[in-house]
């Protein structure tokens, strides 16, 4: 479960997130969108606990970030749209140094079959310099795996991933939601929204314009069409602007 | 070169140029580089150019040097020269490639400019950057008391140079390049170069030391008779006819006057111009290993700016040892960073040098060779002071290198003060590690000196001790200097920044550690030297020592702990995406 209450981000005299209110429960897909700029990451970062907001509550499985930030962390993983690795450690190292993080005994157990279901079983002793960006993203992604979080949030998880990647991504998300995590996931990739998500959260200029189920937001902004595709949604919610 | 192409050529590298310095005069803006820019400018001023506008009589290091060794200055620098070069030769090196951007390749490679003119654009491009480095070489050498009448003749002199050897090694790598085409593989090139060199050094060598009687006691009696001696060796055998054209290149940097300068620049710009053709007309393929190089470079960069001072290899780095799954998480960082340093840093590697220090001193100890025990000593000495003093500056493998990480980090269901005090463990155990057994040395070699066994066992036990904190001590101020100014780190710690701004930073950072570091160590300096005055009356000096000395751990310990905290709690609230908002 993510609860987040009214939320805000300013640098300077700059607000990146205004005032910004939403849940995620178990099971549910917020698919998280806006035009560039719109304050997707800053929203993502501060709800993961990476930057301070500047006002605003954020609960992470029934814990406070601010007041119990350690359990809230260890129920969540949260993947950057640039796989972020240590240079010096291996596929093999990576999952040992994470294990030891959360605690995860006999993390060799848990780790095989996540290997093998993202398909980097055999790289096991490769440093990231020798891996693909979709292998570092793979990486990534089994190291944020590991601990079986309850909340997951992916920041563009799909750039770099061939097509049979992106695939299996998109099932690897679903089944996680299946298995009762919640989940953000901030792309520009719309028609993948559409295939994953059951909600939908829309963000222009660091405030909230649509939020609620797909099929809600399609029919405040569908123009009445039935089978109105998120794209068509997009743009008229955002009046087809970044500004 | 067509006139259209060099235009546009020009027009890049002027307004690269320009739009350099234009950013870093807007930078100047920000309080940190205008501060850096005041004092990197008093610096250079008072330090180099102050000294520069004096005349060479006025200039003390001038009249430092006697005149004997002034008259073979230019042959020397002429036998350095050509030593350069001869190792230029042999050196194994790859393919030949040009120093372009990643951005010129992009942009020049595909574009429709001949090859000729973009060697033409590179070199020139090359040649105009060395006049920065020969601007600073006309400032550092402002202390070496060369003849040059005037800075401008001695810096048209290194530009000379260094444009010329510049040229000999970019034609070097050509003709090794060729050498590759046609088979000839590096290792036979390094035999054959190891032949040529034995040849090119060797001969000249027997044949002067034949023509050259054997130094006397009077040749060697002052800095004048070692002066007679060198000039007739470099009169001797081969030389003669070995060092004209290397002459000819330091004729102008070591011109006495205008009048001898001009007459001296022509041939060597006529050397220089030889070298430029040379390399022109040395037509062989150049962009894959360009590209490459490029490559490279872009990698260093990267690896600069993320704190690490090298580059990622592909090789494996074992464990440094099990890390089980559960336990402290501070362990894990001590783990990572381990692997990090390299397969040297390992408890087991520590181990073996700790084993071999300690043979080599007692069999040192067995053989009676004092003077190599005292050899030890002193080496060790030295070791344990560069440890402590500058080795928390070079260990950096800390917060300070995972500071792009931040993003991650700061997921992790670890508080901040344990995460900062994990990430400092891999350099406090790797400075003790080395301080510890450079204190074996020093203890095992003290035997030899008379030295009583209390002192020798007490005194190495004592420092050994107090390391950890002296050097976590000084981890907390860098890596909180680090977490306070991330931009400022960014840039000082960065090698590929230069300018009297960056240099200024430097200056600054250094003087503020310099001064943290003693703010740091002042209350526990106090308060042992309040607690051995007091209770030596009591105690006695020797209890008393003990005490201050428990006195110095404690409060640097609770120096420590505090900062850990701090920077703890400093590391929950940074935002990195604000502090390094321009």
């Amino acid at each position: 479960m993510i609860e987040v209450t009214g939320l805000s981000k300013v640098f300077g005299e700059f607000t990146a997130v205004r005032d910004l209110s939403f849940a995620v429960r178990p099971g549910e897909v917020l698919g998280l969108v806006g035009p560039n700029g719109a304050g997707k990451t800053t929203t993502l970062r501060a709800i993961a606990g990476i930057i301070p907001p500047t006002t605003g509550q954020v609960r992470l499985a029934g814990h406070d970030l601010f007041t119990e930030p350690l359990q809230a962390k260890r129920a969540l993983a949260f993947f950057t749209d640039e796989p972020r690795l240590f240079d010096y450690l291996t596929v093999r190292q990576h999952l040992n140094f994470v294990a030891r993080l959360y605690a995860v005994a006999d993390h060799e157990t848990i780790a095989r079959p996540l290997l093998e279901e993202l398909e980097i079983a055999d790289r096991l002793d490769s440093l990231p310099a020798e891996l693909s960006r979709g292998m570092k993203q793979k990486l990534a992604i089994a190291c944020g795996l590991l601990h079986a979080p309850q909340v997951l949030m992916f920041d563009e998880p799909l750039t770099g991933l061939d097509p049979l990647g992106i695939r299996r991504m998109k099932d690897s998300i679903l089944k996680r939601a299946r298995a009762g995590a919640a989940i953000i996931l901030s792309s520009h990739l719309l028609h993948l929204l559409e295939e994953v998500c059951s909600h939908v959260l829309i963000l222009k200029r660091g405030e909230k314009i649509a939020h609620g189920t797909l099929a809600e937001v399609r029919a405040r902004f569908g123009n009445g069409e039935a089978n109105a595709n998120l794209e068509d949604v997009f743009i008229r919610a955002t009046g087809g602007t970044e500004r | 070169m067509r006139l259209g192409i060099a235009g546009t050529l020009l027009y890049l590298r002027l307004t690269t140029a320009t739009g350099w310095l234009t950013s870093r005069l807007r930078r100047l803006k920000q309080p940190k580089y205008l501060v850096g820019a005041v004092i990197g400018i008093a610096y250079i001023y008072f330090f180099f150019i102050a000294r520069v506008s004096q005349s060479p009589a006025g200039r003390p290091a001038a009249a430092a040097m006697p005149k004997e060794l002034l008259s073979i200055v230019p042959e020397i620098a002429a036998a350095s020269l050509l030593l350069l070069i001869a190792l230029n030769w042999i050196v194994p090196r790859g393919r030949a490639g040009l120093a372009f951007s990643e951005a010129e390749i992009a942009f020049l490679f595909p574009a429709p400019i001949a090859r000729r003119t973009l060697i033409h654009y590179r070199l020139l491009s090359t040649l105009g950057a060395l006049s920065l480095t020969a601007l600073f070489m006309t400032l550092v050498s402002s202390r070496w008391g060369l003849p040059s009448a005037t800075a401008w003749m001695r810096g048209v002199g290194w530009w000379v140079v260094i444009g010329t050897l510049s040229l000999h090694f970019t034609a070097t790598s050509f003709v090794v390049t060729r050498l590759l085409d046609r088979g000839v593989s590096s290792i036979a090139r390094s035999i054959a170069g190891l032949g040529v060199l034995a040849l090119a050094i060797g001969v000249p060598l027997v044949w002067t030391l034949t023509a050259l009687p054997a130094p006397t006691q009077q040749d060697l009696a002052g800095v004048p008779a070692v002066a007679r001696y060198v000039e007739a060796a470099l009169q001797s055998g081969p030389l003669p006819w070995l060092l004209p054209l290397p002459k000819l290149t330091v004729a102008p940097l070591l011109a006495a006057d205008a009048r001898a300068f001009l007459p001296a620049l022509v041939p060597a710009l006529l050397v220089l111009a030889a070298h430029y053709v040379w390399v022109l007309f040395s037509a062989v393929s150049f962009e894959e290993a360009s590209i490459a190089k490029a490559e490279k470079r872009a990698v260093r960069l990267a690896a600069f700016r993320g704190g690490s001072l090298r580059t990622i290899s592909a090789k494996k780095l074992r464990d440094p040892f099990r890390l089980r799954d559960t336990g402290r998480p501070e362990t894990a960082f001590l783990w990572k960073n381990l692997l990090a340093m390299g397969r040297l840093f390992s408890p087991r590697s520590g181990l073996v040098a700790a084993a071999i220090v300690a043979g080599g001193c007692l069999w040192l100890s067995s053989a009676e060779l004092r003077g190599g025990q005292a050899l030890v000593a002193t080496v060790a000495t030295v070791v344990l002071v560069i440890v402590l003093l500058f080795g928390p500056q070079l260990a950096r493998h800390d917060l300070r290198s995972d500071l792009k990480n931040a993003d991650i980090l700061k997921t992790y269901p670890i508080g901040g003060a344990q995460l900062v005090f994990g990430e400092m463990l891999a350099p406090i155990a790797v400075l003790s590690a080395i301080a510890w057994i450079a204190l074996l040395a020093v203890a095992l070699a003290a035997a030899a000196q008379n030295v009583p066994v209390l002192v020798r066992i007490a005194g190495p036990l004592a420092i050994g001790v107090c390391t950890p904190f002296f050097c976590a001590l000084q981890l907390v101020i860098h890596n909180g200097l680090a977490l306070v100014f991330p931009a400022w780190v960014q840039t000082v710690a960065n090698p590929g920044e230069h300018g009297f701004d960056v240099l200024g930073q430097r200056l600054v950072f250094l003087s503020g550690q310099i001064l943290l570091l003693a703010l740091g160590l002042l209350p526990a300096l106090i308060a042992a030297l309040l607690t051995f005055f007091v209770t030596r009356w009591i105690a006695g000096p020797l209890a008393a020592g003990v005490l201050a000395w428990l006195v110095v751990l404690t409060v640097l310990g609770a120096e420590i702990w505090v900062g850990v905290r701090w920077l703890g709690e400093r590391f929950t609230r940074f935002d990195l995406s604000s502090e390094l908002r321009p």
